[in-house]
């Protein structure tokens, strides 16, 4: 029997699947159309301290091989999430992490504070990265501030294991990464999207009403390999942080490539849309490549890879 | 019977051109559960065999293999699937036929347009809310422009017996997705006489009248002139009618005002870009007027955007926004 777990700080994953945070919904949106119970980890829609509407329509377009999206951070806010969303969660048959948005220091701190206490939570992650509002971004690109909040949030969050969500949109991701580290992140996850832009050839306007978005999709892979590959070595192996990898994957082949790079776990997320059965599937494609690798665990594999001069 | 929703696998029965650019696509589906008009399905608008993750031998005729990989790039192909509204759906025991009529404007459609009887479709649905039903003695009628025309075909079929006029419209004859039956008396361009000249109405015994913007065929402008002479001309107010409605935006728009002007419900199946179809990449967005300002969701905002893949796709008039 190849095991699979996953073993990310503390929490527990019985395999190294898990969702992206806002291609999953609350809770079990997806229920009738995949295997929530053979998930390794379910990651919630960003949740933001005050409810947001989002951007005007329209949110997504489809470039080759990819999506991009400026939706906004569309949340129920804190208040409905604990009334509405925890109960739901509650009845979730595998590990939740909660997904954590906001503005300021205070907004980050509030939110993640709440947190803490609920038992079905079993970890925080940090969206320090989403480039589709306004002051969003500044956190995830500024190392210094990074730190600082990191910090901040990890006093309130002393129960559960802390993820942050990291930026490609930066020179160097491993500084960044550093930097998160250093204010105390628990685990790294990598990558959001990529700040993108179409145009309409026609009309000659933007295709998104946001103007720019997220780029996500097989089309970032490549890109998202490199990164987690760079963080791996650079900073996330030295300090024993272990990495969720994510940027478009859609098979076991794919994942596979994450884990030699360094990931212990992959997040699935635009393939959600196409196939929400995909994490079920690539678990199962994991285990046969485990084993004819010729190792019993999937966590032997990991940063695996063998580079020149290793 | 299946009554769960999920993902099926469709076998194409047939894949009919119906006029320019348009197509019937039916297809046979194992498990699918029972439907109603308003509804919709995501398809895969690529081989099934790309959700497989099977890694496969490339079929090479030579002894000597190329060295090739990641080939699926090579030709574009549609990543997300594509939302259908269904035309109409029947039952036989465990299998669904199920027909959705689509327009090819992208690589999605243009990779639907090469399906032949027999080909794989992935599926899955159905997803989204319903028409509701005219009360009795409620006169139906249904508004369809271009490819807002499928679902007023479904929502026909359930209606029969019933009080229902079909007004539809396209740019041009050329456009139009229906069947003009061969002995049919041709309308004038300024008539708004329903007649029983289109076939998939008349087989539900409902007449139609029809409008092309060129006046190709039938009444010569847009469908809602048409319809509001019909409206003014036989005094339709208030709960006497229904009015049901689909197909491009600004139509959609004006059906609901002219609705709204003579307190007539309406019930309109909006059209949106859209990833999931389930409710959680939130990008399928529409802005409706909130009955309470102070109700969840945004406490002190008198509107909110609604899903139109799960709230929807079938809306009341009054409520939205836009």
């Amino acid at each position: 029997m190849i095991d699979l777990s996953v073993h990310l700080a503390g929490l527990k994953l019985a395999n190294p699947t898990m969702t992206c945070s806002g291609t999953c919904g609350y809770a079990f949106e997806y229920g009738d159309f995949m295997d929530l119970s053979q998930l390794g980890a379910f990651v919630t829609k960003s949740v933001t301290r005050e409810e947001r509407p989002g951007n005007p329509p329209a949110r997504i377009v489809e470039t080759r091989g990819g999506m991009l999206n400026a939706i906004g951070l569309a949340n129920v806010g804190l208040k409905r999430f604990l009334d509405e969303k925890v109960p739901q969660l509650e009845k979730m048959p595998c590990p939740i992490v909660v997904n954590v948005a906001g503005h300021s220091y205070d907004d980050y701190v509030e939110t993640v504070a709440a947190m803490n206490p609920i038992a079905c939570v079993g970890s925080v992650e940090l969206n320090v990265s989403c480039p589709n509002v306004k002051d969003g971004l500044t956190f995830g690109t500024n190392p210094g501030r990074l730190k600082e909040l990191v910090h901040e949030v990890k006093k309130v969050l002393p129960a559960k294991p802390l993820m942050v969500k990291l930026s490609p949109n930066v020179d160097d991701v491993a500084v960044t990464a550093r930097a998160a580290i250093e204010g105390g992140a628990d685990v790294l996850t990598l990558v959001n999207t990529f700040t993108a832009m179409s145009i309409d050839i026609h009309r000659r306007r933007p295709r998104l009403a946001n103007v720019t978005g997220g780029l996500s999709g097989p089309a970032i892979k490549p890109i998202a390999i490199h990164m987690v590959s760079r963080v791996y070595r650079q900073v996330a192996k030295a300090a024993g942080v272990p990495i969720v990898g994510m940027g478009g994957v859609q098979t076991w082949q794919d994942a596979a490539e994450f884990i030699l790079a360094g990931a212990s776990a992959v997040a699935i997320g635009t393939a959600l849309f196409v196939d929400p059965a995909a994490p079920n599937k690539i678990c199962e494609g994991l285990g046969e490549w485990v084993s004819k690798q010729g190792a019993e665990k999937l966590s032997d594999l990991v940063g695996t890879v063998q580079m020149p001069g290793d | 019977m299946n009554q769960r929703r999920g993902q099926f696998t469709g076998v194409v029965c047939a894949n009919i051109p119906l006029c320019r650019e348009h197509f019937k696509l039916v297809m046979e589906v194992r498990g699918f559960p029972p439907t109603k008009a308003g509804q919709f399905v995501q398809l895969l608008c690529r081989s099934t065999r790309d959700l497989d993750y099977v890694e496969r031998e490339l079929e090479w005729p030579s002894p000597q293999r190329p060295e090739v990989e990641n080939v699926d790039l090579i030709a574009p192909t549609a990543l997300l699937r594509r939302p259908f509204s269904l035309a109409g759906a029947t039952t036989d025991g465990e299998t669904a036929t199920i027909e959705v009529i689509h327009r090819v404007v992208g690589v999605g459609t243009d990779w639907l347009v090469q399906l032949r009887t027999g080909d794989e479709v992935g599926i899955l649905g159905p997803l989204g809310n319903t028409f509701s039903h005219p009360v009795e003695n409620q006169i139906a009628i249904l508004v369809g422009g271009g490819v807002g025309i499928p679902p007023m075909l479904y929502l026909a079929s359930e209606l029969v017996g019933k009080k229902v006029i079909a007004f539809c419209g396209a740019t041009t004859r050329d456009l139009l997705s229906l069947t003009v039956t061969a002995d049919a008396r041709t309308p004038g361009i300024d008539s708004i006489e329903p007649l029983y000249n289109i076939q998939e109405f008349a087989a539900h015994g409902i007449p139609a009248v029809i409008s092309t913007d060129d006046g190709s065929y039938g009444f010569r402008g847009f469908v809602t002139q048409s319809l509001q002479e019909y409206l003014d001309r036989f005094r339709i107010r208030g709960e006497m009618a229904v009015i049901y409605t689909c197909g491009p935006e600004v139509m959609m728009k004006r059906v609901a005002d002219l609705a709204r002007a003579r307190q007539i419900p309406c019930q309109v199946a909006v059209e949106r870009a859209m990833a999931c179809g389930m409710g959680t990449c939130q990008s399928c967005c529409i802005r409706v007027k909130k009955p309470d300002a102070s109700a969840v969701p945004l406490p002190g905002q008198d509107w909110c955007y609604r899903l139109a893949c799960t709230d929807g796709p079938v809306f009341a008039g009054e409520e939205l926004l836009w």
